[in-house]
């Protein structure tokens, strides 16, 4: 007879993850970063909500500003363009303001809120945490962004060009 | 004759693919920079005023482990 395969049961309720010890000495702070959500019922307000504390376990070592409703709708009531671009998540490069100011390059900001599926907002929060951990000593930051999205415009128009290639052999 | 309409013909075939290239590199940079873009001199008023929040002690470091 197989042994039997120990298998264990998904839990009925989805259980608030622990937090994660830290593995390494606190390093001192390179980012702060804003998040202002007015709370539109969209997908990117969801997946935020959902992966917010694996944002917060993966950026423990800079400081996360939540605006909360009410400062938020008042931070789009006096910048009403960006309405409906929120969830934001601006993050202040505090190595470039305490060098040069705000006059200037001094950080960046991704708008969630415009992205319309479940997956691509998803990707989009996956790839800016990747992006912060692994700058957060680049002492180029500017020059890693604008190089960074040069090459996903490059990137992306020759997928588009590709997929409308193979769709255009598919169709003939 | 037919010669030179085929290379003219190819050439003009060359320019508008690359044309279609440039152009869609263009649109997926704006989109990009649309959703993902740096905070530069015309953001400067946006980044004083959440700065002034926090020395003012108005917004304070978030320590909780999930967004109401």
């Amino acid at each position: 007879m197989p042994p039997q395969t120990a298998v264990a049961e998904p839990p009925d309720t989805v259980a608030q993850p622990a937090p994660i010890p830290a593995a390494t000495a606190k390093l001192p702070v390179r980012f702060r970063i804003f998040i202002v959500d007015t709370g539109w019922d969209s997908p990117a307000h969801r997946i935020l909500c959902d992966n917010f504390w694996l944002l917060r376990e993966l950026q423990k070592d800079d400081e996360i500003y939540v605006l909360g409703r009410e400062k938020s709708v008042e931070y789009m009531r006096y910048h009403q363009a960006r309405i409906g671009h929120d969830p934001i998540l601006a993050v202040h490069d505090l190595a470039a303001i305490n060098g040069k100011g705000i006059n200037g390059f001094h950080g960046f900001r991704l708008r969630l809120g415009l992205l319309r599926t479940p997956g691509q907002a998803l990707l989009a929060l996956q790839n800016f945490c990747r992006f912060l951990i692994s700058h957060r000593h680049s002492t180029r930051l500017e020059a890693d962004i604008r190089g960074g999205l040069r090459r996903e415009g490059v990137m992306g128009a020759i997928q588009i060009i590709l997929e409308h290639e193979s769709r255009a052999m598919v169709s003939e | 004759m037919t010669e030179k309409i085929s290379e003219y013909l190819s050439i003009l075939l060359s320019a508008a693919a690359m044309g279609y290239m440039i152009y869609e590199i263009d649109k997926r940079q704006r989109k990009m920079h649309q959703i993902f873009d740096v905070l530069g001199t015309s953001d400067a008023h946006l980044t004083a005023r959440l700065e002034g929040m926090v020395e003012r002690g108005e917004l304070q470091p978030y320590t909780g482990m999930t967004l109401a």
